[in-house]
């Protein structure tokens, strides 16, 4: 074959393989979303139809009436405490960042060591103290064991402060002859301009917070309470067998996530490669 | 203290701000990071059975860990967490290099792919095994698949005795290849072209490209994702309690599982807190041995 036609027939042959792996990849989710609106006894039909005979929207109906399980509950509980875990964590980790970069105090090597330290420290080991220190703080069955936790975070107090380093102390400097103390610094100059990475990080802890089962599974004791990954478990396990109604719940808990990725994946990506984002 | 300088008015507002701004920080590490982990290697030389009665606890010394080598129950599930790590890090290292090589070697549709393979890393793992344990059952479309292509008796995977934890790991591979993945594409993208040029004048085919030049030069980005691969493997509970619950049997019961089991259903938080220091003592030593070991394969 000649060469140059080779060397463009080849990239194609590549996508195709690489678009059919992928679409296999990402079918649970098609298959999910297509069983959603289907009548339940379409769902497991063989072989599958990805596209429904007839549409219907009673599976979300029933989802959101169903007496036993508060999946609007859950969903609100599961947002209330993620929206305030991004809230805390972006003022928290941005203005501790800041001083770790930009702030020239006495032991500020030391301490920031030592916080180095924290990151080799596997999360999963630090659960059954936590539980005890929530109960001394009679914090367990409420949202701030979930949130406290992931609001003081090591890893991008780290990751902001690599961020905010290379911000030449030109532009700081020059606000501090103006007259600015770092309170101002802080929030007028650098955190504007540390916008990409903090989106990041909030992009993240949204996708963490909101998926999180281990947490709520440990900390979270009664049922109103409950966030969605342990609510759709409990749904899918207990009476529910409809498989329409359980993918629609799973459809459910995914959507947020789904969407945001859809439209922000640029910084989901950009912000592992630069940064590599821990799993 | 003797060799204090007189610090200047400017030093001292620096402290000032220094301490205001992370003081709100460290008093939370301090409370949910710090604290959490000092009793963590505290408790697992205790014998706090319930949580609540911690006043009543007293120190045993070693028996926990003495306890737990004559465990065969604790010691199965640290086996088959052996087995999962050593399913899992390879298949998800060999894997994840692959797919970013061939998409660095320059496709169309590049975004689409790319997101195609780190959607699942994104997605709820509850969520997406409440699909896959219908698309595995036993009236799913697999089982159908299968029965069509010819096949007598077509398995349950996530419900067969010998088939359920390799399952579960390939799931959570599915799962989690998209952050090593990006992670490959990134330092694929960082290699420097002219290399390759010179490599291919040379007359090395594309297998030894990759030995030679390709490996070598993003072998930093390898050493990372090893690290974190490794310990994403032992921490798997949710995985492993979302797709099966530790069953059919005991056969995905893994050691996180068998610690959380310990801990919060039979109550024995003491020895619960040593089998997980001991798991943290195995990620510290291989992570130790890696870093050492480094320089013979890591090139920075």
């Amino acid at each position: 074959m000649d060469k140059r036609l080779k060397n463009r027939i080849r990239p194609w042959i590549l996508t195709i393989i690489l678009l059919v792996t992928g679409i296999v990849c990402i079918y649970p989710f098609l298959f999910m979303l297509s069983s959603s609106f289907k009548i339940s006894g379409e769902v497991l039909q063989y072989p599958i139809k990805l596209i429904p005979d007839k549409i219907i929207f009673t599976n979300f109906t029933d989802l959101f009436g169903d007496p036993y399980y508060d999946f609007g509950r859950w969903y609100m509980n599961t947002a209330v405490m993620t929206v305030t875990t991004i809230l805390l964590k972006v003022f928290i980790v941005t203005m501790t960042a800041y001083a770790f970069a930009k702030i020239k105090f006495q032991g500020r090597d030391v301490i920031f060591l030592v916080l180095l330290s924290a990151l080799m420290i596997p999360g999963d080991i630090m659960l059954i103290p936590r539980y005890i220190i929530f109960r001394q703080l009679h914090m367990i069955d409420t949202m701030w064991s979930l949130v406290l936790p992931s609001a003081f975070d090591v890893y991008f107090v780290f990751m902001i402060r690599q961020a905010l380093i290379s911000i030449p102390d030109s532009l700081s400097e020059a606000a501090e002859i103006d007259g600015c103390n770092h309170f101002q610094i802080y929030y007028k100059i650098i955190l504007p301009l540390a916008k990409p990475v903090i989106v990041t990080m909030v992009l993240f802890t949204f996708v963490w917070s909101w998926n999180d089962y281990m947490s709520p599974y440990l900390f979270i004791t009664s049922i109103q309470k409950q966030m969605l990954s342990v609510g759709i478990k409990l749904f899918t396990e207990g009476q529910v067998t409809d498989p329409a109604l359980q993918m629609s719940a799973a459809t459910v808990v995914l959507l947020p996530v789904l969407v945001l990725f859809f439209f922000s994946q640029r910084y989901f990506v950009e912000g592992v490669a630069n940064t590599g984002v821990k799993g | 203290m003797v060799k204090r300088k007189k610090t200047s008015g400017r030093q001292k507002r620096e402290n000032r701000y220094g301490y205001l701004f992370i003081l709100p920080y460290l008093a939370g590490f301090i409370i949910f990071q710090g604290t959490p982990f000092l009793l963590a290697v505290i408790l697992g030389f205790t014998n706090v059975t319930y949580i609540s009665k911690i006043k009543e606890a007293s120190f045993v010394g070693l028996q926990n860990f003495v306890k737990f080598f004559h465990d065969e129950y604790a010691l199965a599930a640290l086996g088959r967490t052996g087995i999962y790590s050593l399913l899992y890090v390879p298949l998800i290292m060999v894997l994840g290099f692959i797919i970013a090589y061939l998409v660095n070697k320059g496709i169309r549709c590049k975004k689409v792919v790319r997101s195609m393979f780190f959607l699942p890393y994104v997605s709820n793992m509850v969520a997406v095994a409440v699909v896959f344990k219908l698309l595995l059952g036993p009236a799913g479309p697999v089982v159908n698949f299968l029965a069509s292509v010819g096949m007598e008796h077509p398995p349950c995977l996530l419900y067969g005795l010998k088939t359920a934890l390799p399952t579960v790991v390939v799931i959570a591979v599915w799962k989690g290849l998209g952050l090593n993945f990006i992670t490959y594409l990134a330092a694929l993208q960082n290699v420097d072209n002219s290399l390759l040029e010179a490599a291919q004048i040379d007359g090395a085919g594309k297998l030894q490209q990759i030995r030679n030049v390709i490996l070598p030069m993003i072998s930093p980005t390898t050493f990372f994702l090893l690290i974190s691969s490794i310990i994403t493997s032992l921490q798997n509970f949710t995985t492993i309690q979302a797709l099966t619950s530790g069953g059919p049997g005991q056969e995905t019961t893994v050691m996180s599982v068998n610690i959380i089991r310990t801990s919060f259903t039979n109550f024995q938080t003491g020895y619960a807190s040593a089998q997980a220091l001991i798991m943290f003592v195995m990620v510290f030593l291989f992570t130790v041995i890696q870093w050492r070991g480094q320089n013979k394969w890591v090139n920075y």
